[in-house]
């Protein structure tokens, strides 16, 4: 079914460099998400069940991964004759040299030409590096059935949290009045998502006249929103209940994990009716040795356990041997942990060895200890 | 480097499993929980380079049509490669009339129009590991009419019981291909697996047809041994068993929960495909308690799981015990409920009554969707 009317534009290309030696090689919207998938499968899945048929995914920081994994679209179904994921890293054109994306709102500038491809009547903005679970079709049907000029997805946080996010604030109706980048002292505790619907026709005017705009930053929040709260347009506040997490440090990628452990968390995902897709992986069934111990685990395929874990989330391909502890971690893809090595609240990357008998981590720490190179064993 | 087509054969009269197999091809048994049985041949064709796969159903074929699908998830490539579901007339008034040669000849136009030069026909029940090509290079440097793949057991007398064995001499010359009759320990199991020319092939088909209607393809060869230069080659695997009863279909499973010898099976070297349904990682809930088991992705589990494979998405409740048991997927092992030695087909909800467990030598067996 041919259906355009609107089309998504994913913003991958930041590194989320505060996620540390995790994004040395790959940006954020890949990093290993629950077991079994990366961070950019749960936008891309939203879209593939909210019936968006076509996906440009706007990558820039250590794209090769990112650009490999999400072209074609197959993983997520969208890889139908009308529809499609594609890649869009900056590029040279007949009429302009090569530019980084300045800013976020740039990055759909330079990408005009293709959305005029579709000439959809509605864009949908998202970011690449949140996990949550939402049907952009019911945020589309608010937009429309409010004439919106724009309409951005918030979410409730608390008053304490409300300083390190963007806060819109609202009038009775919902329509957003100020927006306000982390406000020292926040009127209102509605946080931005990054989710935003435009009307394109719109859009597409204000984005070329921000380009030529030597004082804009290029971005989002801080520019486009503004100015159209200054051209006094229609933006309104699309309420989002549910669970949403933005994973941009070790801590809050390790806590999202944890979450999975906990079966009143409303981020589930062995929900038959909005899967999240991945990548098929080829390992065989995880294997639960004769003297393991897995209490409180998320584990998936390809993992081999002999050892112990407790409250632990593991990887595709993990491998914890015999007599090893594993408690309140995550173990990325690939990773192992040596015999009688233990393990406490980290979080150990993609294919890091931890060596026999080695001890990382500690209960009493109060941060996670990020493990991102091999550990060696003790003799 | 010599042109290959293959078949996979998923009927075959000798094999039949009662229970299971009324709902599916041995060959889409499910298998270690995640795979189908007919995954292993097909990913052995495909890691062997060998792209063009044609599979020949006789019955109950949705399920195996459905995983199969056109193949994508097998690593071939879309446009050069082609798996290909041939199905031939079924005659239930009397099964003897269902051979491999009638599947054949009702295609016969399709076989012919291959533009390949040689043949690897083999089953959809086995399980083992095998470079094709490889076997296919040593066949034409053989210089055989017609080779056989064998497995030496020292069990024939109580495994392979329905399989035929073959008598060969002193140069791997096959004699004769003959039932095995559980006489003997020590014997060369034939692995249904068969190398030829294209021609040879359409030949012997042909041939078959002429003399009896109810020929197989192993008949005409043992007529034909005296014309035709039949070959053995010995698997070389540390893994190898077929699927023909209940029983070798419950041991090929839980034989690989020792884990030197499933990972000899999975390498990463020669990866086993399979068709992913996006299910999530297990969950396993505070009291748990798992031990020497294979667990499928999308399974909630709450109870205790000891010497089982438990298949994708199923859901063991609390204080639920599990023991040397084959948990397909979907169903479900209630609270309290206690179960050893079983074959719990898919779907099927074990709740209300709380005690099943098998006394006698073969597992036992819960139907699909049932409620027990």
């Amino acid at each position: 079914m041919a259906n355009n009317e609107m089309l998504a534009m994913i913003l991958a290309g930041g590194r989320g460099s505060r996620l540390k030696d995790l994004t040395n090689k790959v940006a954020k919207p890949a990093v290993s998400f629950g077991g079994k998938y990366r961070i950019v499968d749960f936008p891309l899945s939203n879209c593939a069940n909210s019936g968006i048929n076509i996906v440009g995914v706007l990558t820039q920081y250590e794209p090769v991964l990112l650009n490999s994994y999400v072209a074609g679209g197959r993983n997520w179904g969208l890889d139908t004759r009308d529809g499609g994921v594609f890649v869009l890293p900056p590029r040279e054109k007949a009429d302009s040299n090569l530019n980084v994306y300045r800013g976020t709102a740039d990055a759909i500038t330079q990408n005009i030409d293709f959305i005029d491809q579709y000439d959809p009547e509605y864009v949908l903005v998202l970011s690449g590096d949140h996990i949550y679970k939402m049907n952009y079709h019911q945020m589309l049907k608010f937009h429309r059935e409010n004439k919106a000029d724009a309409t951005i997805a918030v979410i409730s946080v608390t008053m304490r949290e409300a300083s390190r996010f963007g806060i819109m604030n609202t009038d009775g109706e919902g329509r957003i009045v100020e927006f306000e980048e982390k406000p020292a002292h926040p009127k209102s505790t509605l946080a931005s998502m990054g989710i935003y619907i435009f009307n394109w026709k719109e859009l597409r005017r204000l984005l070329v006249a921000d380009r030529d705009n030597d004082k804009s930053s290029h971005d989002f929040g801080k520019d486009i929103i503004p100015t159209m709260l200054g051209e006094g347009r229609k933006l309104m506040a699309y309420e989002f209940k549910g669970y949403w997490k933005d994973v941009g440090t070790v801590d809050s990628l390790w806590q999202a994990n944890m979450d999975l452990l906990d079966e009143k968390s409303e981020l589930d995902l062995d929900d038959n009716h909005w899967r999240i897709y991945t990548e098929d992986a080829t390992e065989f069934p995880q294997v639960i040795g004769p003297d393991a111990v897995v209490d409180e685990a998320y584990v998936t395929q390809g993992c081999h356990v002999e050892g112990t874990i407790r409250r632990s989330v593991v990887f595709t391909g993990a491998d914890v041997k015999t007599g090893a502890q594993v408690c309140d971690s995550v173990l990325m893809p690939d990773s192992s942990v040596g015999e009688g090595a233990k393990v406490i609240r980290c979080l150990v990357a993609n294919g890091v060895k931890i060596g026999k008998g080695a001890v990382v981590g500690s209960a009493g720490s109060d941060s996670i200890t990020l493990v991102a190179k091999d550990v060696k064993g003790v003799e | 480097m010599a042109s290959i087509f293959a078949i996979v054969n998923t009927s075959n009269v000798r094999y039949h499993i009662d229970g299971l197999e009324d709902y599916r091809p041995i060959g889409a048994f499910s298998f270690l929980g995640r795979y189908r049985v007919i995954d292993f041949p097909v990913s052995n064709l495909s890691n062997s380079n060998i792209d063009r796969i044609q599979v020949y159903v006789s019955q109950n074929p949705r399920s195996l049509a459905e995983h199969l699908s056109y193949g994508q998830h097998y690593n071939i490539n879309a446009k050069r490669g082609k798996l290909q579901l041939l199905f031939n007339q079924d005659s239930r008034f009397n099964p003897i009339y269902n051979t491999d040669v009638r599947a054949y000849h009702d295609n016969m136009d399709i076989i012919e129009r291959m533009q390949q030069d040689y043949v690897v026909i083999t089953p959809g029940n086995w399980v083992f590991k095998a470079d094709f090509r490889a076997l296919v290079n040593q066949h034409i440097e053989s210089g055989a009419d017609v080779t056989l793949l064998y497995h030496r057991t020292e069990k024939g007398d109580t495994e392979y019981r329905a399989c035929n064995v073959l008598e060969l001499n002193r140069q791997k010359g096959v004699n004769q291909i003959k039932p095995n009759d559980g006489s003997k320990p020590n014997c060369n199991v034939f692995m249904d697996t068969f190398i030829m020319k294209k021609e040879t092939f359409i030949d012997l088909i042909n041939e078959a047809m002429k003399r009896s209607s109810i020929f197989g393809l192993v008949d005409i060869l043992n007529q034909e041994r005296d014309v035709l230069d039949i070959r053995g080659i010995q698997h070389k695997g540390s893994y190898v068993a077929c699927i023909y009863d209940v029983r070798s279909y419950y041991e090929s499973n839980m034989a690989l929960l020792d884990y030197s010898l499933a990972s000899k099976l999975f390498t990463s070297d020669w990866p086993i495909y399979t068709q992913t349904t996006d299910s999530c990682p297990v969950h396993y809930f505070k009291g748990a308690v798992v031990k020497n088991s294979m667990i499928a992705n999308g399974c909630n589990i709450r109870g205790t799981v000891e010497n089982s494979i438990i298949g994708r998405g199923v859901e063991i409740g609390e204080g639920a015990v599990v023991k040397d048991s084959l948990v397909l997927g979907h169903s479900v092992i209630g609270k309290g409920v206690h179960i050893e030695r079983q074959i719990i087909d898919k779907w099927a909800q074990v709740l209300n009554v709380k005690d099943l467990v098998s006394t006698s030598e073969l597992p036992g067996y819960i139907r699909r969707n049932d409620i027990i």
